[in-house]
């Protein structure tokens, strides 16, 4: 099978995770705070665009990581 | 610690026919990576960087986006 | 003897081979003959000088609700469309309970602005399930349809309103999958879900609360009859895009179906954005998915009133700071002379006329007939004003209910657009027809397929783009019996002039339950379109043929 270049890392949320325990799961050497905020600055996609504020959908792409430079 | 910030923001079109906010956000790692923002969320991020006009949105942190969207809801 | 012989014409087949001098005969709805064909029909229709192609097909559109009233989903037809799929974006009009009618509006209006009436009155509402729904518009159709079944009203009929709140347990997935069974038992041609897409509320609608191994379970019923997933990914976001590409990926290479992502958008403000997406979909391909981007024709044009706040105005402070203010302080200010004097020196010596000289009035609002469809550069000469001027002066007459229109600012460049959409890998498509009905018009992308890409810059030739739009399509969605002209293959026959099919000019048209206005555009250079072997249109008017059917 044809290698696929690398492209940014996702996750997708669990069910009824909250974005701290997302971010302990995917950042784990970073505080539960840190990691949160870290995600959600790679993130605003989702973050700056959900009504309600902060909720978290099973089907959301969640990047792990910033923009590949 | 460095964190992303805008370093550009222009009118788009939206799907839907309005216009749209793509703001464009610099990460610490040199990465740049685009946030379409609707007409709603832009103005008021414009509002919460008290920003004249889209060009003062350079350099505002990223956080001012999700106060954005406080204000849109 | 034949039903009917399209004689003299050019013949392209579909195939993207060269068009050639040909007849096409059709006998009980199919295709009989293709060539120099003998013999006689109870009818013919001279093509001389016209291209015989076979019927269009629209694999992105919202049309549940239109086709109750409107079995030829107007004005899609008479643009030679003669199969269209609805039940895009993970809402469908079936199979949907009684109690859930009034939720399931609510997100159908959200997406195609249809008025309220268009619900209450204009059809009986009889049907739960698929079959029912297949069954309320298979009798008045006039073009085809492969409807695909949304993935949010599947949910919906499963969880009732937790569909809107939480993830699935394996039982009620479980029941999600039989009732997809079901429904592609009943003629679904496939599954729409939706990422992005939100109800009236701006809650995101029931699919997106999906994880993603309920769509796994769900892509493995679709695996089972071979059917199409479709869905709708963030839009000018490149990296979800690729995300979701590898998704579908994912679905696709597991359970061996096509999946379909739409629409994807050029745009000059991230102009990488279709080149990566395009090269990840190769990537994809190479490794044995099927994963196609729906990339539609049309250029996006942006419109607004001074009734709300617009981020056209958003490299001019002041007028941000005027249109800010609540409506009532907002008339206050711009009844003020002084602030108008300043806004229109914001914009500088020529008083508007490069920023805004442009702009259409459009129609459909409080609109004086007489100016619509002028550039506000008109009718600012007319008024003896600069733009500027005028646009303030003529909303705040008509109680700022005056919308203006910026053309061609999203997916506008020609140049680029064209080779993508000759891409072997890329999916013509994402028209939309049937919703936004209020914003703008979308209708015609195939007319503007022909006019731009194939007459003025020669993107591809004729027979590529017929090709694109009916038999490449066919197999994508694996429509077996369209899309090309062919012995034995369903009659869909679009008769056109090659020098002047073309989309006209955007329109309000009130033709709407309860006189609802949307906006639509006619055909120009199309003369016939036949559905099953009958004329359906023809000499610039329908006709009272039902020969469309639910095509699978």
């Amino acid at each position: 099978m044809a290698e696929l270049s690398r492209q940014r890392r996702f996750v997708t949320p669990g069910p009824d995770e909250t974005l701290e325990q997302l971010a302990l799961r995917a950042l784990p050497d970073e505080s539960p705070e840190a990691g949160a905020d870290l995600i959600r600055s790679w993130n605003l996609h989702i973050f700056a665009m959900r009504r309600p504020p902060g909720l978290l959908l099973g089907s959301d792409v969640v990047f792990v990581e910033p923009p590949l430079g | 610690m460095a964190e992303a910030v805008i370093v550009g923001a222009e009118m788009v079109a939206g799907h839907d026919g309005t216009v749209e906010l793509l703001v464009r956000l610099r990460h610490p790692n040199g990465a740049e990576g685009p946030v379409v923002l609707d007409e709603e969320t832009g103005l008021n991020l414009m509002a919460a960087c008290g920003a004249a006009s889209v060009e003062d949105l350079t350099g505002q942190s990223w956080r001012k986006i999700v106060e954005g969207v406080r204000c849109s809801t | 003897m034949f039903d009917l012989i399209v004689r003299g014409g050019t013949v392209v087949d579909g195939s993207g081979q060269p068009g050639f001098a040909g007849d096409v005969a059709v006998k009980d709805g199919r295709i009989a003959a293709v060539g120099e064909v003998e013999g006689e029909a109870r009818r013919v229709i001279d093509a001389a000088g016209r291209i015989v192609a076979p019927g269009f097909i629209d694999p992105h559109t919202h049309f549940d609700v239109q086709l109750l009233w409107d079995g030829a989903a107007r004005p899609a037809l008479e643009h030679g469309v003669t199969c269209v799929v609805p039940g895009n974006c993970s809402l469908s009009l079936a199979p949907i309970k009684a109690d859930d009618r009034r939720r399931v509006v609510g997100m159908f209006q959200q997406i195609e602005e249809m008025p309220p009436e268009a619900f209450t009155t204009a059809f009986d509402w009889t049907w739960e399930d698929f079959a029912g729904y297949r069954a309320a518009i298979e009798d008045g159709l006039s073009i085809n349809v492969a409807p695909l079944v949304g993935h949010s009203v599947i949910r919906l009929w499963v969880m009732g309103a937790a569909a809107q709140e939480r993830a699935a347990t394996a039982d009620e997935i479980t029941a999600m999958q039989d009732l997809l069974r079901e429904c592609l038992a009943a003629g679904a041609v496939g599954l729409s879900t939706s990422f992005v897409d939100v109800d009236e509320t701006g809650r995101p609608v029931p699919s997106r609360f999906a994880q993603f191994e309920e769509l796994d379970a769900l892509a493995a019923v679709l695996g089972e009859y071979g059917r199409m997933l479709q869905c709708v990914p963030e839009f000018y976001a490149t990296d979800i895009t690729i995300a979701r590409i590898d998704q579908l990926a994912e679905l696709s290479l597991k359970h061996g179906i096509p999946t379909t992502f739409s629409p994807l958008f050029d745009t000059s403000a991230v102009p990488d954005n279709a080149p990566r997406a395009i090269a990840r979909v190769e990537e994809q391909f190479a490794r044995g998915a099927r994963v196609w981007p729906q990339m539609q024709t049309r250029p996006i044009d942006i419109s607004f009133s001074l009734l709300r706040p617009s981020l056209f105005f958003a490299r001019l402070p002041r007028w941000v700071r005027v249109l800010r203010q609540p409506l009532d302080q907002r008339l206050a200010a711009l009844r003020d002379p002084d602030t108008v004097e300043k806004m229109v020196g914001d914009l500088g010596p020529d008083g508007g006329e490069a920023m805004m000289g442009r702009l259409i009035v459009r129609g459909g609002d409080a609109a004086p007939a007489g100016l619509v469809g002028k550039t506000l550069s008109e009718v600012a000469r007319e008024r003896g004003q600069v733009p500027a001027r005028a646009l303030i002066e003529l909303s705040l007459e008509n109680g700022l209910d005056v919308a203006f229109l910026s053309a061609s600012q999203g997916h506008q460049s020609t140049d680029r657009i064209g080779p993508m959409l000759a891409h072997p890998l890329v999916h013509i498509g994402a028209s939309d027809g049937g919703a936004h009905l209020a914003s703008f018009s979308t209708y015609g992308d195939t007319g503007y397929l022909f006019s731009e890409f194939v007459r003025k810059a020669g993107a591809m030739s004729l027979e590529k783009a017929v090709a694109k739009i009916t038999a490449e399509t066919a197999d994508i969605w694996g429509l077996k019996d369209r899309g090309r002209l062919a012995p034995g293959l369903a009659a869909d026959i679009v008769v056109f002039d090659a020098k002047s099919i073309d989309r006209a000019d955007e329109l309000p048209a009130f033709d709407m339950p309860g006189d609802g206005m949307r906006y639509v555009r006619a055909a120009r250079g199309v003369d016939t379109v036949l559905v099953n072997g009958e004329v359906a249109y023809a000499d610039g008017g329908y006709t009272d043929s039902r020969s469309g059917v639910v095509c699978v």
